[in-house]
């Protein structure tokens, strides 16, 4: 009988404490829940905000269509050229190089009006983030000084882009080439310092991404995307492009 | 005592209750079946710690190389063309602080069997979300440690992306299924006073 008491109470501790048990676990996970929820939702803010990505279109240098794109050529003419580049993409510079004077040749006769569609996702490929300073320092040139010089300005940096995993080149020699490009020197230094065009940049770069844009160089004629292929010269891939797309 | 969940791996189990006597075997199995967590015996609690050490580790390191570029995350995610806009960037944002605080839970051992219930449904998204890539025919890196977006040679890194998060799921589901492991803080909290 003793025994059996015994036991019975030695039963109910062990309930007991495995209910206690019970509980404490249950409070762990919600804590535990609770904890990875509060993470999450400051960490969406702090990202947020550190992405720099601002919409207000008040931001946006002037000369640019539809907040990130700069024409060239004539509104008029029948076929357009979208290019999405980055400063700091080698494929890039080598497709400027080869094709700039087809491009120029169709907007002389004009028959084709080009718009530009600078973004900087390479920041990864320097250590100094140099292709979102390039596009800033850029969109810097072309508030100041206009639409020819953001041009001449894009030459220039697409001539004298830095390897990658490179430190760049310096805010100072983005400044100088912005002066050779007709831009006043001091004007840009104090933008690039400042930073304006920052959040530009990182709208634009999100917006490309919106547009389906993974990598660069990516070329629309009209809304048609273009593609390159390594059997044929970029130069006869556009002229093509172009070629049928002027034609009623 | 019935219906109680059994908490170790069949090996590890069979080491305990051996005695005889109707009340003892009842006695040790009903101790067994509550799994005190701060009873952690056989191989798999030494396994399961490797097992948090590995996975979390992973976590933390894939977290942490997203966070310096929130951007960039939030275009690897898009790239997937899976989720709707709205969603997009609260992924690209969030999902890098999500990993980060997992793998030091896993590895504190704090919450094991929720964040590695966490842990397996990522890993199953993951791996999902690879395959749906593969199968659009889709060229992006999957951004698992940051990077994202085009990739040329993506058909040939996707089997071996699969094949890596099918390696750290099934780490994962095992802790879900027995958290009692060395070394945790869960042992420390939930002992029996």
């Amino acid at each position: 009988m003793a025994r059996d008491a015994r036991e019975r109470v030695r039963a109910q501790q062990r309930q007991q404490a495995q209910r206690a048990r019970r509980r404490r676990r249950l409070v762990l996970t919600a804590a535990v829940l609770s904890l990875l929820a509060l993470v999450v939702g400051i960490g969406i803010s702090v990202q947020l905000t550190r992405s720099g990505i601002t919409q207000t279109a008040d931001e946006a240098p002037t000369g640019t269509i539809a907040e990130f794109g700069i024409a060239r050529g004539k509104e008029s003419a029948p076929v357009t050229l979208t290019i999405y580049e980055d400063f700091q993409c080698p494929a890039c510079r080598v497709l400027e190089e080869l094709t700039t004077p087809t491009i120029n040749t169709y907007i002389e006769q004009g028959t084709l009006r080009v718009i530009y569609r600078p973004m900087a996702f390479l920041d990864a490929a320097s250590t100094t983030e140099y292709s979102s300073r390039a596009l800033g320092g850029a969109g810097c040139v072309l508030d100041e000084a206009g639409r020819d010089a953001f041009v001449r300005m894009h030459d220039l940096l697409f001539r004298n882009q830095p390897p990658e995993g490179s430190a760049g080149l310096s805010d100072e020699q983005i400044a100088g080439l912005a002066a050779q490009a007709g831009a006043q020197r001091s004007a840009i230094a104090s933008c690039m310092d400042g930073g304006r065009y920052d959040g530009w940049v990182a709208a634009a770069t999100d917006q490309a991404s919106k547009d389906g844009v993974t990598a660069t160089p990516t070329l629309f004629v009209d809304s048609q995307q273009l593609e390159f292929s390594d059997q044929e010269d970029p130069r006869t891939t556009l002229s093509q492009a172009i070629g049928s797309a002027a034609r009623p | 005592m019935t219906g109680q969940r059994e908490h170790h791996p069949p090996a590890g189990s069979a080491t305990t209750g051996a005695t005889s006597g109707s009340e003892t075997t009842l006695a040790a199995r009903g101790s067994l079946a509550t799994g005190d967590p701060a009873r952690v015996a056989g191989w798999w609690s030494w396994a399961g710690l490797g097992a948090r050490l590995l996975v979390g580790g992973v976590w933390i390191v894939a977290g942490i190389v997203k966070l310096p570029d929130p951007a960039a995350s939030v275009r690897a995610v898009r790239a997937y063309e899976l989720l709707p806009e709205a969603v997009v960037p609260l992924v690209g944002y969030g999902l890098p602080m999500l990993e980060v605080a997992a793998g030091l839970l896993l590895v504190a051992g704090l919450g094991i069997r929720v964040v590695a219930i966490l842990s397996t449904l990522l890993f199953a998204l993951f791996v999902a979300g690879i395959a749906a890539a593969w199968a659009r025919g889709l060229q992006i890196d999957c951004g698992c440690f940051g990077g994202g977006g085009f990739d040329a040679d993506a058909s040939s890194e996707y089997p071996w992306e699969i094949a890596r998060d099918l390696g750290l799921l099934t780490p994962s589901a095992a802790l879900a299924r027995w958290p009692h492991t060395r070394a945790s803080l869960d042992a420390l909290l939930l002992r029996r006073v």
